[in-house]
């Protein structure tokens, strides 16, 4: 069960963030903000690989004391970050490798909408061409944070 | 040990430290003089080997960390140098005294120590002593270096004894158990003949020997008594101590491989003082080859007899990736510790700087997570702050820049947190201004402009917010101030309606006490913060420069059109002109705005605020030429739709005028917004000419003002309507007073006329005037007043229709299509509601009765002061709306022959279609009685014409005109005669009005004929016409000869007498 959401541009700023307790929302936009860092480097790492053997999974990016941060990269550089509370043992890498698989079919979804212009915020209250595209994303990352997988 | 040293690195194993330190009252500034002097002297190249010492000063170090100097020998205070004022001899004994307390401080470890007295002279100064300096003065003391390079030697020597006594140990001496403050009591009743204990202090003396050797510069041997030591402390799991020399390999092997320092600044300096690069990278050789060279020293060492079979090894020394494992293991071991967490916590800082150098973040991100988890025991405030501030700078060091904002932010929450008395709000906004690059947040307004934001705008505006705080609280509403309008300015979009309520309210309370300006603010950081212009406050869409009003407008002398060509080319049109002028953003506005007149430009603005924004002192920018602005205030509703405003000012001198922008005051912030820094803004342009100054004329006239606008197809506008209800046939003054309203004297005027083209015809000038009363009273000076007159003379057609009056015969009986075909019935004017009743004749009928309008411009052109000089005029258009009652018609026309054929009867049928009395007269006749809607028959006794007689003006331009046209104009001329012949009169007495009535259209050819006179004459070869209309033109006699009409044949007689 993620407790936060983040999809991150190419340019590092947030498409898309949603965090459950919205009550302190700010400490996981710091969160997600900091776990960035990390992504820099991963991927710095990983530019030299050949582009089709890229793993496109980054694995755990940091451990706090009570959740841990996934990340996770597309080819053109769009970043998603999960963030699990690390008391969920259940959760394997393999399970959060699929969750990150479903939200970039979800984000593909949104990408593919002839209205979302890349770089976008993610956001239903958009104009209407975009909107139904969003609130299908919305709710996918909903059932993400709802179910324990 | 409590405190730890964040900054300490790899390298600061291989020093010596030595503490400076003031004794009795030293001022701050001369200690840190004569500090910074001692501390240039870091490196000595020993003497009589190739040896390098390095030093490592402190002018504060906690006793408490020198009571671990065993475990690690750089921690252990070996010198100790003391500065001191002392003027007196007197004082000289007291302050020697301090000197020894001070020693006693450290004296369990220190080598030697030395005394810097300042100002003492005479005997005393005199004595040679070893361990005391005199100076006269902080100025005078060049031998401060020597003195410590002496100094330095003599620890070197001790250095060195202690390195060969431990060395050299026999087995069979015990060797003592060395041991770190918090293991002593654990050692108490420990059975010290056991093997285990033997190997322990063993493992632990082996490591110690290997610290004194990498302090005295034999990095080679301390590197086989780490190995050595490792070995020995494993196999008894003395963890702290194998830790200890895991990492005295790793520090030993980091200044093999790095010795360009890894401790950053500190770590230069010390690369440039050593040596050239290359020396320095085989700076390992001196000590390596004098353990070859001497290798009785190790043979007789009595610890491990076999380390020459070490010294074969070349791989003594770690690999890069070996030392991060070491590293890891070491801190691994420490962390067994509670007591040791600072050690552990300065490995770790440690192992970062070397993977900051090897460029391995991930791995250094993760020694530095685990530093974040040491726990030391309750530590002070500003030991947290230290602690989060070093953090930072090592996430810094690794390139994690979002993470090291993340703790510097944290440090500088922790300067002002609520258990601190005197909360540090300083420190706070400073660190605070730190973090920006982090958040990847720049002050400068301008980075926003372009686009859309793009960021972490909840966390930039967090940190924004707690800018303006701290600002506040540190008590520079200035900057709070800058900071608040920044937020507000860049983060709009993303503040929810409540937050933008309460930013604004706090700016609005900022700013009554410090209102926010324009002005660049330095802060002392030598940061510059720009100013920051509300362009979203309102938002402004589009600009444009508004041309004066039509009546205001400028226009240039037709004689100069030259020179007002606005292109030099010979072509009219030229595609390459057409282009550049579209290409060219700031093109120049094709009108002009005139010295000293109200000049206007048109702003849409919007308010993307929930609540009313007021807008005030809102004003234009501009360059090029001096201009008054007038500022204006505006209050906008909520989130409202595209608002015109329009922002007035005053061109004070001529030229090119440039709009730059405007200037606002929203919420006590002033902001100069210039139209190249907003984004999406449209402009028709913004530069115009100035031309100079114009008087302005006003005109008022004695008529009321007319509802009616005439829409003329010229495109010129009018300024003034006007309107007057006139009878046919009537004339009224119009009096027109001319004021110079402006502030330059009105030279010149010229005035013209235009009737709108109507349907009706007109007989004789409609608009006559005298211009030459009025220029008589120029120069019109500001102020003054001129009238003006023209007199309006209606005189429309007479006849009800154009085609009634056909047939006409002698016996006045004549065939009309007139309803009326009695004169005396009285008829009820046709209203539209009596047509069912009479349909065929109700649409006649309505076109006597019908109101007919007449419309005309007045143009006064005018112009004078220094405009006048340039060559400019401004044009005045005073619109006439004439709406013209019939007064009377002429329903028929017909003519009787008199007794003489020199004379006939002109018969008139005259209808009275107004709803009075009026009466009728003709030349001097008796004037004749109609009431409302009568109609009766008058009858004149006129001679007859001879048409000839008129000047034939226009067959002048015969040539030009067509046949049809001449004939016309000759019927007009015929007709004005008979008219004036005639001069008949109306009058309404109740309405005290009178006019003439003419019955130029009405005549047609048959009428026409008969008032004709014929054109042979019998009775004497000539004939006497007296003129007896004309005011006693007796004079004259017309003789016909053969045809009168045959212009060659005319001749002018003689006086009439004359012929008789």
């Amino acid at each position: 069960m993620a407790v936060c959401v983040a999809v991150i541009a190419k340019e590092n700023y947030p498409l898309y963030i949603r965090s459950t307790p919205t009550e302190n929302e700010l400490k996981f936009h710091y969160m997600v903000h900091t776990s960035l860092d990390v992504v820099d480097e991963k991927v710095s790492a990983m530019g030299k690989a050949l582009v089709d053997q890229r793993e496109l999974y980054l694995g755990l990016l940091y451990p706090t004391e009570d959740y841990k941060v996934y990340g996770y990269v597309t080819n053109s550089k769009v970043k998603f970050v999960m963030v699990v509370d690390s008391s969920n043992t259940a959760l394997r890498d393999n399970e959060i490798r699929s969750m990150f698989r479903k939200l970039h079919n979800s984000y593909t979804d949104v990408m593919c909408n002839p209205f979302y212009n890349p770089g976008d915020r993610i956001q239903s209250s958009g104009n209407l061409g975009i909107s139904l595209s969003c609130r299908a994303f919305d709710t996918m990352v909903t059932s993400m944070m709802i179910q324990v997988c | 040990m409590s405190v730890p040293d964040y900054m300490q690195c790899a390298e600061d194993h291989q020093t010596l430290l030595v503490v400076v330190q003031p004794v009795g009252i030293v001022s701050e500034e001369n200690f840190f003089r004569i500090y910074k002097r001692i501390c240039s002297v870091s490196q000595i190249s020993v003497r009589d080997s190739q040896r390098v010492l390095y030093i490592r000063y402190r002018h504060h170090y906690p006793p408490e960390n020198n009571e671990w100097g065993d475990f690690q020998t750089h921690r252990k205070v070996v010198g100790l140098i003391t500065i001191t004022d002392c003027f007196s001899a007197k004082d000289w004994p007291q302050t020697f005294e301090k000197f020894h307390v001070q020693k006693e401080i450290y004296g369990s470890t220190l080598y030697d120590s030395r005394l810097f007295v300042f100002g003492l002279q005479g005997e005393i100064a005199e004595q040679p002593r070893p361990d005391v300096a005199f100076y006269p003065s902080y100025e005078d003391c060049e031998t401060v270096e020597k003195r410590i390079e002496d100094f330095i030697e003599s620890l070197f020597i001790v250095l060195e004894s202690k390195r060969l006594d431990r060395a050299t140990d026999k087995s069979g001496d015990k060797i003592p158990l060395l041991c770190v403050p918090f293991e002593k009591k654990d050692f108490v009743g420990l059975d010290t003949d056991s093997r285990h204990y033997k190997k322990r202090c063993q493992g632990r003396m082996r490591k110690h020997v290997g610290d004194l050797c990498l302090q005295a510069g034999m990095l080679q041997d301390s590197l086989v008594h780490y190995h050595m030591s490792v070995e020995l402390l494993r196999s008894v799991n003395d963890f702290l101590w194998l830790g200890a020399a895991l990492e005295g390999l790793c520090s030993a092997s980091v200044i093999y491989h790095y010795p360009g320092g890894t401790g950053g600044k500190s770590g230069a300096r010390r690369f440039q003082g050593s040596s050239l690069p290359a020396e320095a990278a085989n700076r390992h050789r001196p000590g390596a080859q004098e353990v070859l060279i001497d290798p009785g020293a190790l043979t007789t060492n009595g610890i491990n007899p076999d380390t020459s079979t070490e010294i074969g090894r070349a791989k003594n020394c770690l690999s890069p990736e070996d030392i991060i494992d070491k590293y890891k293991e070491a801190i691994s071991y420490y962390s067994k510790y509670k007591n040791a967490g600072v050690i552990e916590l300065e490995a770790c800082v440690k192992a970062v700087r070397v993977l900051a150098i090897q460029k391995r973040s991930m791995e250094a991100s993760e020694f530095l997570q685990n530093a974040v988890y040491i726990n030391l025991r309750q530590l002070s405030e500003e030991e947290k702050i230290q602690r989060y501030s070093i953090l930072s700078e090592l996430y810094e060091l690794i390139g994690f820049h979002r993470k090291s904002a993340f703790f510097k932010r944290v440090a500088a929450m922790q300067c002002v947190a609520p258990s601190i008395v005197e909360p540090g709000w300083r420190a706070c906004y400073k660190l605070l201004l730190e973090t920006l690059p982090g958040y990847s947040l720049s002050l400068d307004p301008k980075d926003f402009n372009r686009g859309t934001h793009r960021g972490w705008a909840a966390v930039q505006m967090r940190l924004l917010h707690e800018l303006v705080y701290a600002s506040r609280r540190m008590g520079n509403p200035a900057l709070s101030v800058r900071h608040l309008s920044f937020l507000l300015q860049t983060m709009l979009d993303f503040l929810s309606d409540q937050e933008k309520k309460d930013v604004t309210q706090s700016l609005e309370n900022y700013t009554s006490k410090c209102p926010g300006t324009m002005e660049l603010i330095t802060l002392p950081g030598g940061l510059i913060l720009p100013p920051v212009p509300f362009t979203k406050l309102p938002i402004v869409r589009r600009v444009k420069l508004l041309n004066l009003p039509a009546s205001l407008r400028p226009h240039k002398m037709k004689s100069l059109l030259g020179q007002n060509m606005s292109t030099k080319s010979p072509f009219i049109y030229s595609p390459i002109i057409a282009h550049n002028r579209g290409e060219e953003r700031n093109k120049k506005i094709d009108f002009q705005w005139v010295q000293g007149d109200v000049c206007e430009v048109q702003l849409m603005v919007y308010n993307p605020m929930p609540f009313e924004l007021r807008v005030e002192n809102m004003g234009l920018l501009t360059s090029g030429v001096e201009f008054e602005c007038l500022p204006a205030a505006l209050s906008l509703p909520a989130e409202s739709g595209l608002y015109p405003v329009t922002l007035v000012g005053v061109p004070q001198t001529t030229g090119t005028i440039t709009v730059n922008g405007y200037h606002t005051t929203v919420f006590g912030v002033f902001s100069d917004c210039l139209l190249d820094n907003l984004p999406g803004i449209k402009t028709s342009g913004s530069t115009v000419e100035v031309i100079p100054a114009l008087p302005r004329l006003q005109i008022s006239t004695s008529l009321p003002r007319s509802a009616h606008s005439l829409q003329p197809s010229s495109g010129d506008e009018i300024s003034t309507n006007v309107s007057v209800q006139l009878y046919n046939g009537e004339t009224q003054q119009l009096i027109i007073k001319l004021e110079n309203i402006g502030i330059e004297p009105l030279e010149n005027l010229e005035v013209t006329s235009k009737v709108l083209t109507t349907k009706e015809k007109l007989y004789g000038d409609f608009l006559s005037w005298k211009l030459e009363e009025t220029l008589a009273q120029f120069p019109l000076l500001p102020g003054k007043v001129a009238t003006f007159t023209v007199n309006i003379k209606v005189k429309l057609d007479f006849s009800c229709q154009e085609n009634l009056l056909q047939d006409l015969s002698d016996d006045g009986i004549s065939v009309s299509g007139f309803p009326l075909s009695s004169p005396f019935r009285q008829v009820i004017r046709p209203r539209v509601e009596s047509k069912p009743v009479n349909p065929p004749e109700s649409s006649k009928a309505g076109d006597y009765s019908h109101v007919k309008t007449l419309e005309a411009i007045l143009n006064f052109k005018y112009s004078g002061g220094p405009g006048h000089i340039e060559g400019y005029y401004r044009n005045l258009s005073l619109g006439l709306h004439v709406e013209v009652e019939p007064s009377v018609f002429f329903t028929r026309v017909s003519t009787l022959p008199a007794t003489s054929t020199r004379q006939c009867h002109l018969l008139l049928d005259v209808f009275n279609s107004t709803e009075h009395e009026l009466t009728v007269s003709a030349r001097s006749n008796e004037e004749l009685i109609l009431h409302a809607g009568e109609c009766q028959r008058m009858a004149i006794q006129v001679d007859k014409f001879n048409f000839e007689s008129i000047p034939e003006s226009p067959g002048e331009k015969g040539q030009f005109a067509n046949p049809k046209k001449l004939e016309e104009e000759r019927q007009e001329a015929r007709g004005l005669e008979i008219n004036s012949k005639l001069d008949i009169h109306w009058r309404i007495p109740s309405l005290k009005r009178s006019g003439e009535a003419s019955v130029e259209g009405l005549l047609n050819q048959l009428v026409l004929e008969h008032l004709q006179l014929a054109p042979l004459q019998w009775g004497g070869c000539g004939s006497l016409i007296f003129d007896e209309h004309g005011s006693g033109s007796r004079h004259f006699m017309v003789m016909r000869l053969v045809d009168s009409r045959f212009k060659g044949l005319e001749e002018r007689g003689e006086p009439a007498h004359g012929n008789k």
